[in-house]
């Protein structure tokens, strides 16, 4: 499990790691944290002709809010994130979600942004991505562009992002006043990848559900934003009946959920909706 | 002086037992917790190469061609072999059932994707796995045999075309009057179990480094091996050696649990050195070749068991039929867990009624290894789920039938229906000091209102038997037919009264070095520190066979205190020449040979040997003047299997009994464990603080087994399941706290009185869940007949099977 | 970068508070720079993808898994690996935990459990339960079942309570010492 040959670039801008991705096209990769990608070297299931380490290009590993947002550059280790001062108070869903993504040991080196670059439709920060409305700062040879995390992720492993472009921060905006929130999955061990979780938010206004959030992973090729759940709650009051409504949704808009030694597709469809029922619940709770 | 080695601690020469029995600090963790161990992927030798081995991509193929030129040419590449050089170098493994064996590297044909079809040797893995991509190799697809029921097909694929058939082994053994029990039972209840295949993956894989000196023809081979001297007396049998020309040098090892393996690795590597002119070659299995084709996989069991019960409860006949799907070979000697139940066929229970109708199967996945256990795990599963089953059927609780069916704790020793013999035991103690500690009754009345809400909440509640100190003779069915098991250790007293003890086998992590040194430390009134344990090669030490078996705590005791007694006597008559009187009138007590009738008339052990050491001509001429002797310890009392399988096997009977507390979640199919208990008796505990580590290490096994360990294959027999993110080992989360308690019913037969504990929970746990996961889904009127019962299987049964 | 030549990268990086150069092919891991170049092999390989948390050391002082890790991705960083631990045959307080509280059987795991409790400890010197999981929870342990060393862990936290410092205090400070007085190789 030795990683095959590569060569290795360090730019120190974002325009000379853009550069170098524009030059080789597909045949070079971007390293972040590494914790997905390594792996998959070591297994020689990826082989780059050039890996470009952005860890030495400064400025990417900041963390801000501003403009009602919470700006992750994309050097911002998912331990810092949830290190980050006050974070529990301006995105609680964040810092639970990221909770749940694998152990410290990996959140450690692993990046917010490397996970929604690799897009791993089981992982969770591109479902809180999703669910959070978070706007995705691309740069490329053509200068930056923004795109809703919604339609960044395309299918299996794959986003929009084009080979000489860079995810260069993700911006989550903060969860409205008064918002509840909640994420939930089934793995087989703590720390695993889910075989069906939810994201929820929802504010509740004059005691009808407002502003619903609902999202599934770990069921398709993508994050599945349910807009039918999230038509069925808004302006529904809330209680175990519009969960439970609600939840059924989930499990129908989920299509062609995979099937593996861990979870069937079938399973895997009708704990999504479990799962996004009780995520309701929660979020109702806190909301 | 006692002219027998003692077997009680009040036999020995000390007025007070200081270690023997105490949580005693073990002597190898300093060198552990700093990272000085020196475990195999640690050793660099010069001149040192570095295998890497292409493996198959079918389960069954003809091999068409192989092109090895670029790889040969690469840069940094010294050998590259293939199995047309294993088979013109050396022969198919050794196996059992016998005849079922391949060369190390494919040869023609393959048997089972991950088989080493090609191994090169580079001056670094890197490089090694460089030069892999470099080879191409056409296969000719053959029919597939995927799983144990396709084997038996009349018109199946024949994984050896010489046997004229894909079963290796097919016998029904029958003890006792079985037929007639099932004819004039009141009861017969039966179910249909299936036990997916598991293994031991320990966190260090299997690494070994090879030198075949072409001057003298001397294979030295260093790694970590479990067994180095049965590893090396096979490695001289595949690769045409003298015995004596073969020296294993075995390094601690990161874990076993029987799943080391090796064998193939260690031949492969000794072919590459003689290809690369006697250079050291290391293989270090990745974990990916261990989960694809290493030694981790056992127990891919189908069974139907029968139990013919009186209308009280009393089982009076067992029916058990197990068809095993081995794999593609009987390399690994996974066989031998298909044998082993015979050690405690009938559990617990008096049943004197018995049949085992057994069939081994060839297959195209890995072959079977060992892991601890060794086998009974699965059958101590299916028979304790269908004593509940019985249980249920006449409405008695799980505790009842249980208790009314216990060997009585006055028939000991007992010999069971497939004939061996438990030395000792109280299992209505075990039992009775569980549900009183655990407060059984609260926790049925729980369990009682929970269901009564509709909750999933079950109990299980296990008893077991687990065989300590193995003896080939167990598995003579499966055509292991030898007696007797030697362990040997060295002990000797150096000019500065310092005392050594070398032995043949290194640690893998149960302590047995410090084991050692407590006996030692205690028979000559020193401390544990104070004692040495060296280890010595396959060539050097004293007749050994390391770990294995639930064996090497009582051996080397044995041994030890063998050792211990042969060297006072030898001290004995040197202090009696010094102090002037008979050698018989001299003991030693407390660290002092002395003089019976005038104890003040002493002199101490290190001063006796000082003078044999360094003034021998003052000594009689038939003393031998080494202050050092060796004893082998073998089991006492084993008698080689009738034609049925019977035998005086296992020494020791341990005794287990468990309870746990589930939930299942019906909406995931997932599984919480809400409590844990557990009583064990295996005898006199030499090492509690040890004893106890492997007891909760079997149980997390136990988890995995029940829970979360599984490999997966698809219908052409292509793994699904190989990496750490499939195949799920468990983690601090999914391990319970246990609340425990120890009963000590010492064996008669060993060396203080201890029992073989190694396999521990292992035996136990995962039958315990099982039956906790059913009592859960039986209001249900649902049964969990498949381990793992994972969530998959679980929600399936749940939610697509509900009728 | 020639196209057909091997690359080779320049890595400078503080190991056990020494710093070390070496020029290795980019694809070399950290764990087997450790192990290999500097003999460092307390640092365990069991998975090979980040899973099993054997090779787990410290990178400016939090956890990480080294087999997952390029070499070249710790140029600039300070990487503290198990042989910084004991003083002059002292045991850590982590290490003597872990021995008296049986919290190791075949000791495999053992270096990158410590590790991963040092990161825990230094941080947060009294845990909870729930913060002990979470650390512990990301290292396999195939032989003691944990509870041992769950035990071990909170003892150490206990005893360095008492001494009033961080795991990685007290190393830091017999780095120092060690580095002052030979007046060769540390010294930053």
């Amino acid at each position: 499990m030795k990683p095959p040959a590569f060569e290795y670039a360090a730019p120190a801008s974002v325009a000379e790691a853009v550069a170098l991705l524009d030059e080789r096209g597909f045949d070079a990769k971007v390293l972040a944290g590494g914790q997905s990608l390594m792996a998959l070297l070591n297994m020689r299931l990826a082989r780059p002709e050039l890996l470009v380490d952005i860890a030495r290009v400064p400025g990417l590993d900041s963390i801000e809010i501003s403009g009602g947002c919470l700006g992750v550059g994309a050097m911002v280790r998912q331990r810092s994130l949830e290190f980050f001062p006050g974070l529990a108070d301006s995105h609680p869903l964040l810092l639970a979600g990221l909770r749940h993504v694998a152990h410290p040991q990996n959140r450690n080196q692993g990046t917010v942004c490397g996970s929604l670059a690799h897009a791993d439709p089981a992982a969770e920060l591109p479902a809180l991505a999703v669910a959070a409305g978070a706007e995705l700062v691309i740069e490329g040879p053509d200068g930056k562009r923004s795109e809703s995390a919604e339609d960044f992720f395309i299918t299996y492993l794959t986003t929009t992002l084009e080979p000489a472009e860079l995810l260069v921060e993700a911006r989550f905006p903060l969860l409205p006043e008064g918002s509840g929130w909640s994420v939930q999955e089934v793995t087989r061990r703590h720390g695993d990848f889910a075989l069906a979780g939810a994201v929820v938010t929802m504010r509740i206004a004059d005691a009808r559900v407002a502003d619903p959030h609902v999202v599934a992973f770990g069921v398709g090729a993508v994050p599945l934003r349910c807009t039918a759940a999230e038509q069925a709650l808004a302006g529904a009051e809330p209680g175990p009946a519009a969960w439970k409504e609600a939840g059924a949704l989930v499990s129908e808009a989920v299509e062609d959920p995979l099937d593996d030694v861990h979870a069937s597709a079938s399973q895997r469809r009708s704990v999504a909706g479990v799962m996004a029922s009780r995520a309701m619940e929660e979020a109702a709770a806190r909301a | 002086m006692s002219s027998r080695i003692p077997n009680s601690l009040e036999e020995l020469p000390v007025s007070e037992i200081r270690w023997i029995g105490k949580g005693v600090e073990r002597l190898e963790d300093p060198s552990l917790v700093t990272g000085r161990t020196e475990f195999i992927d640690n050793v660099v030798l010069p001149g040192m190469l570095h295998c890497a081995i292409l493996r198959s991509t079918y389960a069954h193929a003809r091999i068409v061609s192989i092109d090895s030129s670029a790889a040969e040419e690469m840069e940094g590449v010294y050998a590259v072999i293939t199995g047309r050089d294993a088979a013109r170098l050396t022969n198919p493994a050794t196996t059992a059932p016998e005849g079922w064996g391949a060369y190390c590297l494919a040869h023609e044909k393959t048997r089972f994707v991950g088989e080493p079809m090609v191994a090169v040797a580079a001056t670094s893995r890197y490089l090694a796995e460089d030069a892999l991509e470099l080879i191409i190799v056409e296969y000719e697809e053959l029919p597939v045999v995927a799983n144990a029921q396709a084997a038996l097909a009349a018109d199946a694929a024949l994984l050896f075309e010489e046997h004229g058939s894909n079963v290796m082994l097919q016998r029904k053994f029958t003890w006792g009057e079985v037929d007639s029990a099932f004819d004039q039972a009141d009861l017969v209840v039966s179910d249909d179990y299936r036990w997916n295949r598991l293994g031991a993956n320990p966190m260090e894989t299997f690494g070994c480094v090879v030198d075949w000196n072409p001057a003298d023809d001397m294979l030295t081979c260093r790694g970590s091996f479990q067994s180095q001297s049965y590893m090396g007396l096979a490695r001289s049998l595949v690769l045409g050696l003298p015995s004596n020309q073969v020296r294993m040098i075995s390094h601690p090892h990161g874990g076993s649990f029987g799943g080391k393996g090796g064998f193939r690795g260690v031949d492969i590597c000794a072919l590459l050195s003689k290809a690369a002119s006697g250079r050291p070659v290391k293989w270090i299995e990745d974990r990916l070749e261990y989960l694809l084709a290493g030694a981790g996989q056992s127990w891919d069991r189908e069974y139907t068991l029968q139990l013919a019960l009186k209308k009280d409860g009393t089982v009076t006949g067992l029916r058990v039929k197990l068809l095993d799907d081995m794999g593609g070979t009987a390399e690994a000697f996974g066989a031998v867990s298909a044998a082993k139940p015979l050690a405690a066929f009938t559990g617990c229970y008096a049943i004197q009624a018995a049949e085992y109708d057994l069939t081994l199967v060839a297959t195209n996945k890995v072959p079977q290894s060992p892991y601890r256990g060794m086998g009974p795990p699965p059958h101590n599963w299916v028979l304790e789920q269908t004593m509940d089953k019985a249980a249920r059927e006449l409405g008695l609780d799980p505790a009842e039938i249980r208790r009314r069916n216990y060997i009585p704790a006055d028939a000991f020793p007992y010999t069971i229906a497939s004939g061996n013999e438990y030395d000792s035991g109280n299992y209505e103690a075990a039992l009775d000091a569980l549900l009183d500690m655990a407060d059984y009754q609260k926790l049925c009345a729980e369990r009682d209102s929970a269901q009564a809400e509709g909750r999933l909440l079950g109990l299980g509640l296990v008893n077991t038997i687990e065989p300590g100190v193995f003896d080939w003779n167990a598995y003579a069915i499966v055509g292991l037919e030898s007696t007797g098991v030697p362990e040997g250790i060295t002990v000797a007293i150096d000019v500065m009264g310092r005392i050594t003890a070398r032995l043949g086998f290194s640690l893998e992590g149960q302590g047995q070095y410090t084991l050692v040194a407590q006996v030692l430390a205690d028979y000559f009134a020193v401390t544990p520190a104070d004692v040495s344990i060296v280890y010595q090669d396959s060539l050097s030490a004293p007749p050994h066979f390391g770990p294995g078996g639930s064996r090497l705590g009582v051996a080397i005791t044995g041994a030890a205190l063998g050792a211990a007694h042969l060297l006072e006597r030898k001290l004995a008559r040197v202090a009696a020449v010094l102090l002037q009187c008979g050698p018989d009138d001299v003991e030693l007590m407390d660290g002092f040979l002395r003089v019976r009738a005038m104890p003040e008339a002493k002199m101490h052990f290190a001063e006796v040997a000082g003078a044999m050491l360094a003034r021998s001509d003052l000594l009689p001429e038939d003393i031998d003047p080494q202050p050092q002797a060796t004893y082998v310890w073998t089991a006492p009392g084993r008698t080689p299997a009738d034609e049925q399988g019977r035998a005086k096997s296992y020494l020791t009977a341990a005794n287990a009994c468990h309870l746990v507390k589930v939930e299942v979640d019906p909406d995931t199919g997932t599984v919480d464990i809400l409590g844990y208990w557990l009583v064990d008796d295996c005898g006199t505990r030499l090492n509690p603080v040890t004893v106890e580590g492997q007891t909760m290490g079997g149980i997390a096994q136990g988890v995995g087994a029940a829970l979360l360990e599984e490999y997966v294959y698809d219908e052409s027999a292509q793994p699904l399941t190989s990496s750490f993110m499939d195949y799920l080992l468990p983690s601090v989360y999914e391990v319970p706290r246990v609340e425990k308690k120890a009963l000590t019913t010492p064996s008669p037969f060993t060396p203080l009185g201890a029992k073989g504990c190694g396999e521990g929970a292992m035996h136990t746990t995962p039958a315990a869940i099982m039956c906790a996961i059913n009592d859960a889904l039986s209001p249900l009127g649902l049964s969990a007949r498949e381990v793992p019962a994972s969530p998959r299987r679980l929600w399936k049964l749940l939610h697509e099977n509900a009728d | 970068m020639g196209e057909r030549k091997i690359s080779r990268v320049t890595v400078e990086v503080t190991v056990n508070g020494r710093r070390q150069s070496a020029e290795l092919e980019p694809r070399v891991t950290l764990a087997d720079f450790l192990r290999v170049e500097l003999g460092l092999t307390g640092t365990h390989l069991g998975c090979e993808h980040g899973v099993c948390g054997a090779c787990t050391v410290l990178l400016d002082g939090r956890a990480v898994r080294s087999c997952i890790m390029l070499a070249v991705q710790a140029t600039g960083h300070e990487v503290t690996t198990i042989e910084a631990l004991a003083n002059e045959g002292e045991l850590h307080p982590l290490q003597q935990a872990f021995v008296d509280k049986h919290g190791l059987q075949c000791g495999f795991c053992t270096p990158g459990f410590i590790m991963a409790a040092a990161e825990l400890l230094e941080r947060d010197p009294d845990p909870s339960e729930q913060a002990l999981l979470e650390t512990l929870g990301g290292q396999v342990c195939r032989c003691t079942g944990y509870e041992a060393i769950i035990e071990s862990v909170r003892d150490a936290a206990e005893k360095l309570r008492q001494r009033g410092v961080g795991p990685l205090g007290l190393l830091a400070a017999a780095l120092e010492k060690k580095a002052a007085p030979s007046g060769n190789g540390g010294g930053e």
